[in-house]
């Protein structure tokens, strides 16, 4: 345990001596990160400006799922998205040898390989957007819900992770990669509306399928108040059960990698 | 010590004819041809040994040591280095060996290779002091000095390797796995390299496991040989055995100082090189001291020379043998057929 956080350290130190190298990017990401946030209220705007709720949404609480959306996304092109890949192009180039030649967990060591450190500031945007959220209700949400709400926040992280893993375990296989995540982030798009907004059998595929729901709709329920107990443990059991599978599928996978030639 | 009985590796591959219609129908019927990587190759290897591996071109030596390495799973057979299995990746046993490979580079490419090193103390758990200690000494008989502080994509080949060598040394792995470290290097760097593997394995006593297709390195550090060819074991032993048993006549060069007619040398030996006065012959052994005395009795010749016969050609030989057997051995089956 101690070694994992020592590397991770390290991993980190690297990432941000890496950035540091590109200060200008500073300005850039930031410039960046405004833009993407006005791209993204701008649809809510549009629609709020007509309506007062959608599917049981006020303009306020779909605040709040966008700003989960906004959150978890900061997270995956900050970590996952870099980290992975970097061990797509390893499985290519058959550097990946190099990963299982060492003592510790393979996919541990790949998932955290790399960083972008400056998306701390799409985290921070996707935070404000919550804060704005709670004034335009007039209330901050009670520390209760709060503290459900992070956590959720965190199994959401880690769904959305293991759909990465599973991605990155399939390139084991095929070795393309590039369509697979294409895929996977416009699924991943749909995460900014409360999935409450989805029919028939979207709203079964986005809850139980590819379960963005419990990405961002549900946290935010709780964030807001509005889940029941028993719906937010489902949610978190829903996230670890797929991170398990995912596991499962990374070892499958490693079992059959069989490493670039010479 | 490293076991292996009967490993074998088969890879399964995609093949496919070239063309759009070919492409097409091989998204409905895949057809796959199986590689016969490393066929039945069964030896031991005990602490402390430094053995050569010997082959052509995809023989299956880099496999092999990908499987030693615990890269890849055997399809067949078993193997344990140290008693342990490496495919099931313990560890242990992981952070006492090492697989440097001339074709792949584990150091990060933007940053400095001390940054490497940074990531493989904390992925070793390497205590601060032994770190120190070991990069010290690696610094020292690499003659490593400012070129761990320059970004790696600065490096030059030869300085890249030996910045390559000390990553997958810091942890002072007790067996070694080097898959031609030596590709691409000048005769000095290669010498360096050489050398350096020579001590390490003394002062650690690290097995080491060697494979190389400069056949200097090999003959220089490796007393024993393995040589596989095709997937299988063909010789395993002393690098002087295989010479023996494969060709035990001597190779007897020397400068011819007078006119001396071709008829002559033939009646000491078969002429393997005339070039001006410069003449190799290849004599039996037990004529050795006949054929000596002539040559330097009534013919006068100077530099001469008694030597075995090059590896290089042995083992051209011995390849070439195996695939006349068996292409003759198909020829066969073929004519049976029809
Ligand atoms: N990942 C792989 N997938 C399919 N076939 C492979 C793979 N790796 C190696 N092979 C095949 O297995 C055989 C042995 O390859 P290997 O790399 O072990 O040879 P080698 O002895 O190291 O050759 P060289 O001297 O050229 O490095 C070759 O025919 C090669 O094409
Ligand atoms: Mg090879």
């Amino acid at each position: 345990m101690r070694r994992y956080l020592r590397l991770l350290g390290v991993q980190l130190r690297m990432s941000v001596a890496s950035a540091m190298a590109y200060r200008a990017d500073f300005l850039v990401e930031g410039a960046m990160s405004a833009a993407w946030m006005a791209v993204a209220l701008l649809p809510l705007f549009v629609l709020y400006g007509e309506r007062d709720t959608v599917a049981g949404w006020d303009a306020p609480s779909a605040l709040v799922v966008l700003a989960y959306f906004m959150g978890v996304r900061a997270v995956v092109e900050g970590v996952v998205n870099p980290s992975l890949v970097e061990l797509v192009d390893r499985i290519r180039t058959g550097a990946f040898d190099y990963v299982l030649l060492k003592p510790v967990d393979a996919q541990l060591l790949v998932s955290g390989s790399r960083y972008e450190p400056w998306k701390v500031l799409d985290l921070l945007g996707a935070a404000g957007v919550a804060v704005y959220a709670f004034v335009l209700r007039g209330h901050g949400p009670e520390p209760g819900h709060l503290l459900v709400g992070l956590a959720l926040f965190a199994t959401g992280v880690l769904a959305m992770y293991a759909l990465w893993i599973l991605c990155a375990a399939a390139s084991f296989w095929v070795v393309r990669l590039d369509n697979l995540t294409y895929l996977l982030s416009a699924i991943f798009d749909t995460a900014r509306w409360p999935v409450q907004v989805f029919r028939g059998a979207w709203r079964i595929v986005f809850t139980f399928v590819i379960p963005v729901a419990v990405m961002t709709t549900y946290p935010a329920m709780a964030l807001l108040g509005a889940l029941d107990a028993g719906t937010a443990l489902a949610s978190a059991g829903g996230a670890l059960a797929l991170l398990g599978l995912s596991r499962l599928v990374w070892r499958a996978a490693i079992r059959s990698y069989t490493s670039a030639s010479s | 010590m490293i076991r292996a009985d009967e490993l074998t590796k088969h890879f399964k591959v995609h093949r496919r004819k070239p063309g759009f219609a070919a492409a097409l129908a091989s998204v409905f019927r895949r057809r796959y041809e199986v590689v016969r990587a490393v066929e039945n190759v069964s030896f031991r290897i005990e602490r402390g040994e430094r053995v050569g591996f010997l082959g052509p071109n995809g023989a299956g030596k880099t496999t092999t040591l990908k499987l030693l390495a615990g890269l890849l799973h055997p399809t067949s057979g078993a193997v344990t280095v140290d008693g342990y299995v490496p495919s099931k990746r313990p560890p242990e046993l992981l952070g006492s060996i090492t697989l440097v490979m001339g074709q792949k580079s584990q150091l990060i490419w933007d940053l400095p290779p001390s940054e490497t090193y940074a990531m493989n103390r904390a992925i070793f758990d390497v205590p601060k002091a032994e770190f120190d200690a070991t990069l010290a000494e690696l610094t020292e008989l690499l003659e490593l000095g400012k070129l761990v502080d320059k970004p790696t994509r600065q490096l030059s080949l030869g300085e890249r390797m030996k910045c390559e060598l000390a990553a997958a040394l810091l942890h002072r792995p007790k067996t070694l796995f080097l898959d031609e470290p030596t590709i691409g290097l000048d005769v000095a760097m290669q010498l360096a390299i050489r050398d350096f593997v020579r001590r390490y394995n003394q002062r650690h006593e690290a097995t080491v496991l060697l494979t190389s297709h400069y056949m200097d390195d090999v003959v220089a550090l490796c007393p024993r040989i393995l040589v596989i060819d095709e997937g299988k074991l063909v010789h395993d032993g002393d690098l002087r055995q295989l010479v023996k048993t494969m060709d035990p006549d001597k190779r007897v060069s020397f400068t011819l100082t007078s006119e001396v007619g071709a008829d002559e040398l033939e009646r000491l030996g078969a002429v393997i090189l005339r070039e001006g006065t410069r003449v190799t012959l290849r004599v039996v052994e037990r004529e050795i001291p006949a054929v000596v005395g002539r040559l330097l009795g009534p013919l006068h010749v100077a530099d001469l020379a008694i030597e075995d016969p090059p590896l290089e050609e042995i083992l051209r030989a011995m390849f070439g043998k195996a695939r006349e057997e068996r292409a003759a051995s198909e020829a066969a089956e073929a004519g049976g057929a029809t």
